[in-house]
């Protein structure tokens, strides 16, 4: 079974996002609208280029993704929701780019957005995204507890220590605090014991090892090469190059109550598969972006999306390959842990940073001559998909 | 005053309330594979038809943390804090639990037994209850 895309003569034509945060007096519809004409400016587009859409979030009651396509216009154009929980950003992403490269549209975009300030009070965290049954009997185990679990064993079998952990934290908080869409910007330098410091949620994660509740939307268009050349002459190219969407296979240990993390052979796959189907390797990669909602798990990232051997990813924190000057850059806008994680938006916020990040222009965090980015989320812990993007000449 | 699990299907209780909750699984009559909760496919090979087992009242620990929040519906907000971990059963389910104790007394690999938490009442008085873990008694007559 062959699960990777490769796509041809797709490349992206504008980006927007509106900076995530807590934004309780904004609404859900005009978040979307915002970043939806964000990506259209950026893009020198109005809707009625646009062929198809892809509308993605987690919190909301069915149909808002129609209601925010709306706010940009009706034109009578196909509109799908996708719901795939984190990893929601990113499957609208592949399904867009697909759209295009099927050559059923000319042009797609996707648009994603949540709002996490809509659920405090009444039910809260415990009844959202979950149902009856099996979800009832994990309700009280909160989700750091999940990732917790995994941090601890990895402490474990490989004597990594919380200022491992601490150390990533800290360094997505810094790219955080240089990122103008980020919804935690540090007016200081963070340091490890800072991080350490702060008040402990489940053994080994403190707060500051934790991504925030969010509000936020993003939007990425996608046309054909041709036409995105012929239309922006003179800027950089970037193009999706492959993605890979896989759920869970099974193996002896799975947790069916509460699987949240999900196995770590999953990550492995899917990032095989995507760089199959590229043609390129993780030595190919210049910037990554993965699903650090708990700290533990970029380092585990680290080396199941084949940047170092199994069992050196704490080296690689030690020798801080994965920061500023480093020869893999993680999560340069802050990651979810300080850029921030609303759910659905997530992951197109990711691709919004490759774009930057490929067309030179993430100031203050870029990395130098990048051309191949990789974004990778989990969602649910029961699926993951990666993904890779290129600029081209 | 009864015991209710906080969902049927789960988990049975015993009418001694000396006894242990049992926890409710399955096996492949095909591949002899073991899961919790109950399934009617067998998620190895396939099969349609898993027939009905009980679980092992004890198991060892996989991994485990200890949250430092009050457990969620629980009255008694004074609570710190709670353990949760991943028991692995003789049988070969790993199954995720709320387990007893504070945050110095767990290890990977030792050996935990099954116990019920109540974590709240409801209306009527009755007790809604759930399973957990807590280490077997030896640790606690310091034999181990």
């Amino acid at each position: 079974m062959r699960r990777g895309l490769r796509f041809e003569g797709v490349a992206v034509a504008g980006v927007g996002m509106v900076p995530f945060g807590m934004l309780p007096e904004r609404p859900i519809l005009h978040l979307a609208r915002d970043a939806g004409l964000l990506a259209l400016h950026d893009a020198e587009m109005t809707l009625a280029d646009v062929d198809e859409a892809f509308v993605g979030y987690i919190q909301l009651a069915s149909m808002v993704g129609i209601k925010a396509m709306k706010e940009l216009g009706l034109t009578g154009l196909p509109v799908t929701h996708i719901e795939n929980a984190s990893a929601t950003g990113l499957v609208a992403f592949r399904e867009a780019a697909w759209a295009v490269s099927s050559g059923r549209a000319d042009v797609a975009m996707a648009l994603c957005f949540d709002k996490f300030t809509d659920m405090a009070g009444g039910g809260g965290r415990a009844g959202g995204g979950r149902g009856g049954g099996r979800d009832v009997i994990d309700a009280p185990i909160l989700p750091a507890s999940y990732f917790a679990l995994w941090a601890q064993r990895r402490m474990h079998d490989r004597g990594t220590k919380p200022e491992h952990f601490a150390a990533i934290a800290a360094k997505n908080w810094n790219y955080g605090a240089v990122c103008p869409t980020a919804h935690r910007r540090s007016d200081h330098t963070v340091t490890v014991d800072e991080v350490l410091g702060s008040r402990i949620v489940a053994e080994p994660l403190t707060t500051m090892m934790c991504c925030p509740a969010d509000d936020g939307a993003a939007c990425v268009i996608l046309a054909r090469e041709d036409l995105v050349r012929s239309r922006q002459p003179g800027r950089a190219l970037v193009r999706p190059l492959a993605s890979a969407l896989q759920s869970e296979t099974y193996a002896r240990g799975h947790t069916f109550v509460g699987p949240v993390v999900g196995p770590s052979t999953m990550t492995r796959d899917t990032a095989r598969e995507c760089y199959e189907a590229a043609g390129l390797g993780p030595e190919d990669v210049n910037v990554a972006f993965c699903h650090d909602a708990f700290v533990n798990e970029e380092l585990e990232y680290y080396e199941l999306l084949g940047f170092c051997a199994e069992g050196e990813g704490d080296k690689l924190v030690e020798e801080g390959q994965t920061g500023p000057g480093g020869r893999i850059p993680f999560n340069t806008d802050g990651g979810l842990i300080a850029r921030g994680h609303p759910g659905g938006p997530t992951g197109l916020a990711q691709i919004h940073e490759s774009v930057l990040q490929l067309r030179g222009d993430a100031d203050g965090r870029q990395v130098d001559g990048a051309r191949i980015a990789l974004a990778h989320l989990v969602g649910g812990g029961s699926i993951c998909t990666v993904n890779l993007l290129e600029r081209t000449d | 005053m009864a015991r209710i699990p906080i969902e049927e299907g789960f988990f049975r209780i015993p009418d001694d309330p000396a006894e242990p909750p049992r926890l409710l699984g399955s096996r492949c009559p095909s591949c002899g594979e073991v899961f919790f909760p109950r399934r009617l496919v067998c998620a190895k090979c396939l099969h349609e038809g898993c027939e009905d087992v009980d679980l092992s009242t004890r198991g060892r620990l996989w991994t485990w943390t200890y949250c430092h929040a009050p457990l969620f519906g629980k009255k008694d907000a004074d609570v710190p804090g709670y353990g949760v971990g991943q028991v692995d059963l003789a049988e070969g389910p790993r199954v995720q639990s709320i387990l007893l104790g504070g945050p110095d007394d767990f290890e990977i690999g030792m050996e935990l037994e099954i116990d019920l938490e109540t974590l709240r009442e409801n209306e009527d008085g009755d007790e809604i209850v759930i399973y957990r873990f807590r280490p077997a008694a030896e640790y606690f007559n310091g034999v181990a």
